[in-house]
Order: structure tokens, then sequence, then C-alpha cells
């Protein structure tokens, strides 16, 4: 069809041209340097100097820990909550994605401060949890790997369950009631029906939501503080504490490729199942 | 409506650029009190000098690094941040020595404040002490030996060591152990085989003000300029008075490498380090007093670091020495505190 | 699935996500000086604190005007370069959708600091242009990557009738195509206002004397102080969200895209 090239150029090129120039070109510049051990000097010596300490592997790990769980919990709540909200009748159903849409327009500033409020020793989670007797005394839930994960899950599950919502809003509307009486089980409707179609939608949300979770720096920085360190709130101490520009790039080039590989498998994974 | 307005003047103002006529003298500070600050030394600045203050706030690193990056073309004319980050930066070449001469009040401060990193490259305006804040109720407090002991386990928080207070806890900790001045490589190892029952490494004050509030952490070292956050409380909070001392540290005024508004700085420098404003920021219970002129009430001397006697006995950590080990530090910290 | 489990569903879901907003709304009204949950008394004071505290009204009034123009800007390019990308077989289509993807995987630390090093102070650029164009580049992968996904989903042989049937290129689209996802530039819009009204770590290096967006603003007032003020900033700016999405629903009837 559209053959007309240059006009399709045309229209790419001012997005293209304009992230390229205020965007890559100066980002590029300071990532450069996480391939020069000295100004002009290229090696891959920062790379080998960074995973060479145990602190950088184990902060490594739990990032990638972290990004994977959370991604895959809000994957499995936002297929459940998106299901819903399209089965939903017109009238409530622009209500209901307003509210799973509202957590985004909070700050993630002062929602990150009403989990310190939530989780903490004096908090609604610890009443229940003394109140039911399941332990006597209070609970250290704040600056934990569990904090991290439910502040970070609230924070990216609604982009999740919006980038489903909107893929399966064009699963035509008899399809899946159609497999249910043609005798397919609900596992087999997800599974055959549901998720081949609605796939895009998971690599956008899965994306975002991984990828959010990855460089999110309030959330980790107030929930987990200094002693759940994520690759993030480990470079942020590299720029701001200790100048060292080049383990700063490294950490930010480890994101980048995280990030990058992580958009490539579920894309892989898109076209696999389908 | 005023909302899209208000937007419409900001877009005309992304093209107007330095339209406004008044001189202006940019400056970077603490974040900590400003709206006290705006009353006792911004607005009185600006009606005397018919100039405009701009402030650049935030915490001493934030700013530190900006004031990197921007140095071929200074932003910041004149700051204010801790005694160390003034020495790494005057290191870096891109502070001025400040000519003492021009300020009227130089000679009326205390001699550790007059030229505490070497070479006239700062100027010291304030001092404070720190020291252990606790819940009276529920613990006390006898030496600083006690945040690593049995009955804080588990409900206690320290200082990052990326902060400013984080080596003064080091610095004290070391005293108590009865370790080797300046070296902490074993106070470093006891914290961390203690790490587990810390709650958390804090980095701002107001955040330890919100978790001893919220009875997540009975007790920490903390600066005394933020002992008004915790005596505004309904909850017991006291200031521990350790056998080993209480630690001090001091924050310096700076002038910028090549700014070209030298001569406003000066204006302001000296205003701020006189008596008068000496005086009228330590009765807003701001900043202790660098001005040995300044009198104030023995009740709001009680809140402040106040008088020779309190200031002289204050445990003071050495700049050269923070910047010399802090890579060291954090090195050992991250392996045997945070893992 | 019945009317119950899809409730009980929503319900969890919900509870989640707007559960600590309520706390918010609460601490906010607390007649207590800290940021406690309950609240100790209630007491609109601090809500009424927010108004008097001047710096929160410039910051708001930046962070407005960036959320709306760098949104916008990055529509109107966006919108093309989704179109072209997915309708035009570009050789290297992949690339430009990387590159245009960029802003969002590189962590804003990155961005702020690279930008105010190699960007902002050679070209001597001002504050407010310089967080303009960050909160403009990252918005963009929003912009493409929603209304791509948009555009994905129409069948494009409507706008090849359409041409077929006299109309140009540029008509098909107005007529044709913007009709079909308004939905989902919407969407764009919300997700990307919402990007740069919230934005920290890339603002929080461009941010220059007097020049803060409204959540940098809200940090560096934590740490002045922490009074429950903040909370009752973050719940004035989720009702005017609300109102937002409520007017966005009324006008554009939003349900029908979602």
């Amino acid at each position: 069809m559209f053959l007309n090239r240059s006009e399709g150029f045309a229209l790419a090129l001012p997005a293209a041209l304009f992230t390229f120039l205020v965007f890559l070109v100066p980002v590029g510049i300071l990532l450069s340097a996480a391939f020069q051990a000295e100004p002009g000097v290229w090696s891959l010596q920062g790379y080998v100097d960074f995973f060479s300490e145990s602190l950088n592997q184990s902060v490594f790990l739990r990032t990638l820990k972290l990004g994977i769980l959370v991604a895959g919990t809000s994957a499995v709540i936002g297929y459940a909550a998106a299901f819903c909200i399209v089965n939903l009748p017109a009238s409530s159903r622009g209500r209901i994605f307003g509210l799973v849409v509202l957590p985004l327009m909070i700050s993630p500033v002062a929602r990150t401060y009403a989990w310190i409020v939530i989780l903490g020793r004096t908090g609604i989670v610890n009443d229940v949890i003394v109140g039911l007797g399941l332990s006597e005394t209070p609970i250290r839930l704040l600056f934990t790997e569990t904090a991290v994960f439910i502040g970070l899950l609230q924070l990216f599950l609604p982009l999740m369950i919006i980038s489903l919502v909107s893929a399966m809003e064009n699963i035509p509307r008899d399809v899946v009631p159609a497999a249910r009486v043609l005798g397919a089980s609900w596992f087999q409707v997800f599974f055959r029906v549901i998720l081949p179609l609605t796939k895009e939608g998971l690599v956008i949300g899965g994306t975002l939501v991984f990828t959010g979770a990855l460089t999110a720096y309030i959330t980790p920085a107030i929930l987990g503080g200094s002693k759940v360190l994520m690759l993030e709130t480990l470079l942020y101490q590299k720029v701001n504490v200790s100048n060292d520009f080049v383990s700063a790039s490294v950490i930010a080039m480890i994101l980048i490729v995280m990030c990058f590989s992580a958009n490539l498998v579920l894309k892989r994974i898109a076209s696999v199942r389908s | 409506m005023t909302k899209y307005i208000s937007i419409l003047a900001l877009s005309t103002a992304l093209t107007a650029t330095g339209a406004a006529a008044q001189e202006k003298l940019t400056i970077s500070v603490y974040s900590f009190a400003q709206d006290a600050y705006k009353e006792v030394l911004y607005d009185p600045f600006e009606e005397m000098c018919g100039c405009e203050l701009v402030i650049e706030t935030g915490n001493s690193v934030e700013r530190m690094a900006k004031i990197e990056a921007n140095a071929a073309d200074p932003v910041i004319d004149m700051a204010v941040i801790s005694s160390h980050d003034a020495l790494s930066l005057a290191r870096k070449n891109l502070l001025q020595p400040i000519d003492t001469s021009r300020l009227q009040s130089f000679d009326k401060l205390y001699t550790a404040a007059q030229d505490p990193i070497g070479d006239n490259m700062a100027v010291g305006y304030t001092f404070y002490a720190s020291s252990i804040v606790y819940r009276s109720d529920l613990v006390s407090i006898e030496s600083w030996n006690d945040l690593l002991g049995e009955k804080l386990a588990d409900n206690v928080a320290l200082p990052n060591i990326t902060g400013t207070q984080g080596p003064l806890t080091l610095m004290m900790l070391n005293k108590a152990e009865g370790g080797k001045p300046g070296e902490f490589a074993g106070t470093i190892s006891a914290i961390g085989k203690h790490a587990d029952d810390i709650v958390t490494f804090y980095s701002r004050s107001s955040e330890l003000a919100q978790l001893m509030n919220q009875e997540e952490v009975i007790a920490a070292p903390v600066g005394r300029f933020a002992w008004s956050r915790f005596k505004s409380s309904p909850l017991p909070f006291a200031w521990a008075e350790p056998k080993e001392g209480q630690a001090g540290g001091m924050n310096v005024m700076i002038m910028t490498a090549n700014n070209g508004n030298e001569d406003l700085a000066y204006k302001l420098m000296d205003y701020w380090l006189s008596t008068e404003v000496q005086t009228r920021i330590a009765e807003a219970l701001i900043d202790s007093p660098a001005n040995t002129e300044v009198k104030v009430s023995d009740e709001v001397a009680e809140n402040l670091t106040y008088g020779a006697e309190l200031i002289n006995s204050l445990n003071i950590l050495d700049p050269s020495v923070i910047i010399a080990n802090r890579d060291a530090w954090v090195e050992q910290w991250n392996n045997e505190v945070i893992r | 699935m019945s009317r119950l489990t899809i409730w009980l569903i929503l319900g969890t879901t919900l509870t989640f996500l707007i559960g600590p907003f309520l706390i918010v709304i609460f601490a906010g009204a607390s007649a207590g000086e800290t940021l406690t949950f309950p609240p100790q008394g209630l007491s609109l004071k601090w809500y009424a604190k927010v108004f008097t505290v001047e710096s929160f009204r410039d910051s708001f009034a930046l962070s407005m005007f960036l959320a709306i123009f760098g949104t916008l800007t990055a529509l109107l390019i966006g919108i093309p370069a989704a179109y072209a990308l997915n309708r035009y077989n570009l050789p290297g289509a992949e690339a430009i959708r990387t590159i245009v993807a960029a802003p969002i995987i590189v962590p804003g630390i990155i961005v702020g600091l690279a930008l105010l090093r190699y960007f902002v102070v050679p070209l001597d650029v001002t504050i407010t242009m310089a967080l303009f164009v960050t909160h403009t580049a990252l918005v963009l992968p929003y912009a493409v990557r929603v209304v791509s996904s948009s555009l994905n989903n129409l069948r494009a042989d409507m706008e090849e009738a359409a041409v077929i049937l006299g109309c140009t290129r540029f008509q098909a689209f107005v007529k044709v195509v913007l009709p079909n996802i308004r939905g989902g530039i919407l969407a764009a819009f919300i997700l990307g206002f919402v990007t740069s009204f919230n934005e920290v770590p890339a603002s929080l290096f461009l941010s220059g004397p007097g020049v803060r967006t409204l959540p940098i603003d809200m940090l560096s007032y934590m740490e002045i102080t922490f009074d429950p003020s903040v909370a009752a900033l973050s719940a004035l700016l989720a009702f005017m969200s609300v109102a937002i999405v409520f007017v966005a629903e009324r006008l554009l009837g939003f349900s029908r895209y979602v």
C-alpha cells in the first residue's frame, strides 16, 4: 500500500530528530563514559569493576527480581481487572476506568509516603496482624523488599491495566461467549483467545511496568531506604555522593540493556505464541 | 481561567530571558526553614540592597553537583554548604578566596569559623551539635555505644554514611569503642554485625522525625538543627548527653569562582554574619550563631548550639579527613553494612 | 463470570490502588502536626496552608505549563510519527521506533544529568526551556506508543477506501483516522500529562534557582517540615485530576474509547 516512503519519513522525522538531538546525543555522550576507563581510552573495565563487587551483584539481582515480580504480578492482576472492566456495562466502565487511572495522577512522592503510614509499626497492616494474634508485637515491614515490591506494584499496576483494557477493547464482543458456548474452559479461553488477541497490550504494559519498576527512584529510596538498594538508588548514590560518573554510566547502561531486553523478550514471547 | 493566564504568562517567559533590569544575586542554600529565612534575612536584604535574591535550595550534595556542572558559567554566586563539601569544591578550583576585609563582622566570629578549610575559601556562619535523640519513656541513653546495644535492637536508625551526619556518628562510635581517631574500619564492621538490628539508615532529618513520631524508631543520632521538630512532638523525646560528648559540625559560606557578582555576594555575606541578623536567625531558632557577639535568652539558647563553652566541647571531624576517606568508608559500608 | 466475581476482583484491585489515596486525603485533614493515619482529629488547616505557600503556586503553574504544552508538543510530533510507523512500510522503522522510545528507558537521573551537562550548559538554554524540552522528550514515547497501539487496531482499508473515493491522504487522515483514534490520543494525553506532572528524577538536576516543578517543590518542602500539607496538596491535585477525567468523559465520551 502506502509506497510513498519519503512522505513517511517526513512524518516520522520531527519526532526522531527531536529525540535524537535533545536526548540521545547528550545521553550518549554521558553514557560513553561507561566505556572509557579514562577519557579517550576505550575499555570494558568499568563493567568488570562493577560486577566484581558483591554489593553490586546483589543489587543487580535484587533489581531484576523485583522488576520481574512486579511485572508478573501486575500482569496477573491486570488481566483479571481488565477483563472485568471491559465486561462492565458502558455506564460504569468509564467511572471504574477513571478510578484505575486516578492513582497515576497522585504524585508518587505522596503515595510512597502513604505506604510508610500504612506499613509502619503503628499502621493499619500491623494493627490487623496484632489484632488477629498473628504476632505479639508489630513487625517491621518498612525498609524491606516486601515494602518496595508493594510500593512499586501499586505505582505501576494501572499502566498494565490501561494497556490491557485498550487491547481487550478490540476483541470482538462475541468471541469469548462463543468460545464458552463451544465448551472451552476459562483456562482455554484465556490462553487460546484472550492472550493471543491482547499480546500487543501485554507487551506494552509489561515493558512499561518492568521499565518503570527498574527506573523508579522515589519508591525504593523511601520504602527500601539505604538497606534495600536497587540499581537506580545505587546510581543516585554514585552521582550525588561519590561523583563517580563512570560507575553511574555503567549502571545506566545496565539498566538500559535490561529494559531493552525486557521489551525484546516480551515481543519474542508474543510472536511465538501466535 | 487564571490557570490558563498564568500558563500563557509562562510561555512568554520561555522566550523572554533576563528582562528584569534589577540586579540579581543567586544563592544556593539548605531547603531548611525557608519561610523563616525569608522573613529575617532575604526580605530585609532585598530592601536594603534594592536587588533581587534568587534562591536555590536542596541538600548539600545535590547543590554541589550542580555547582560543579555549571562551573564554566556559574549560575550560583554564593552558597552555604557543609565544611567538607566546601573543601571538596575548593580542591576542584570551583571557589574563590573570600576577601575577609569586606566582611565587617569577620573579627567577631568564633576563631574556628574564620578560616575553617584554609586559604580563606570559606567562612563559617553556624555551628551545630550532633547527638542522639531518643524516647525518654522507653529507653535511656548514656553512651554512643548504646546505639548498637541490646536495648535498641530493632528500634534504632543511623544516619547514612553518605550524608553529613553519618561520618559524625562513626566518629563518636569509634571514640566510644576507644578506637584510633579517624580510623573507622572497625566501627563500620561493628555496625555491619548489627545491620539486622538497625531499622534503616536515614538520609534526611525530616524523614527521621516522621519515623520517630510513628514509633518505628525510638533512638537515632541527629543534628541539633532538627531538634525543634522533635521538641514540638506530643511524644516524650529527649536529647542525649552521652559520656563521650556530642559531635559537632559547621556550615560555611562560599563564593563560586568567576561568578562576576562578587559585590552583591559580599554584601549578603556581610549582612548575614552581622550581629543583628545572626541574632534574628538565632531567635527564630533556625541556625545557631557563629558570631560571638550574639546574645540570646536562656530559653532560646536551650534550643541552639550556643556559647563558646558548648561549641568548644564538641567533637569535630576534620573536613579533610572526611574527603580523604569517604570513598573507602562508602565502599566498606556497602560491602559490610548494606551488602 | 458472575457479577459478584467481577465486582470482587475490581473491588480488591481498586482498594489496593485507591486505598493509599484515601489515606492521603485523611492524613491531610489531620489536626495533628505529622502525617499519621488515622489522623489526630480532623481539621482543614493543612488544606488551607497549601494555598498560602508561595512556592507551591509558582511550581504548580510551571508544572501545569510543562505537562500541558510538553504533552501537546509531543502529540504534535508523535502522532505523525506513529502514523508513519504504522502505515508506511518504512525501512528502518524499527530504528526510528527505538530512537523515539529511548527516553522512557533511560533512568531519569541520567537524563537530567546528561541534559544539564551536555545540552543546557553548552547551549546556554534557560531552565524553563530545558525542562520543557526534557518533559516533551520524556512524554513522546507514551504518545507514539499509545497512538501506535490505537492505529494498529484500526484497519487500514478504511483509509484506503477513502483515498479511492477521492480523499487526499491528509483528508483521509483527518476524516477517517483521527476520529477513530481519538480515544487513543486522549489516553496518550492523559498518560503524558501525568508522566510530566509527576516527573521527579530528571527535573531534580534541571530545576534551577527559583524554577522548580511541583513534585520537586513538594520533596524539598518535605525536607523542611514533615507536616501534612504535602498530603493535603496531593489530595487537591488528585481532585483536580478526577475533574479532568470527568470532563474528558463528558466532552469526549472517554469510556467509549478506553
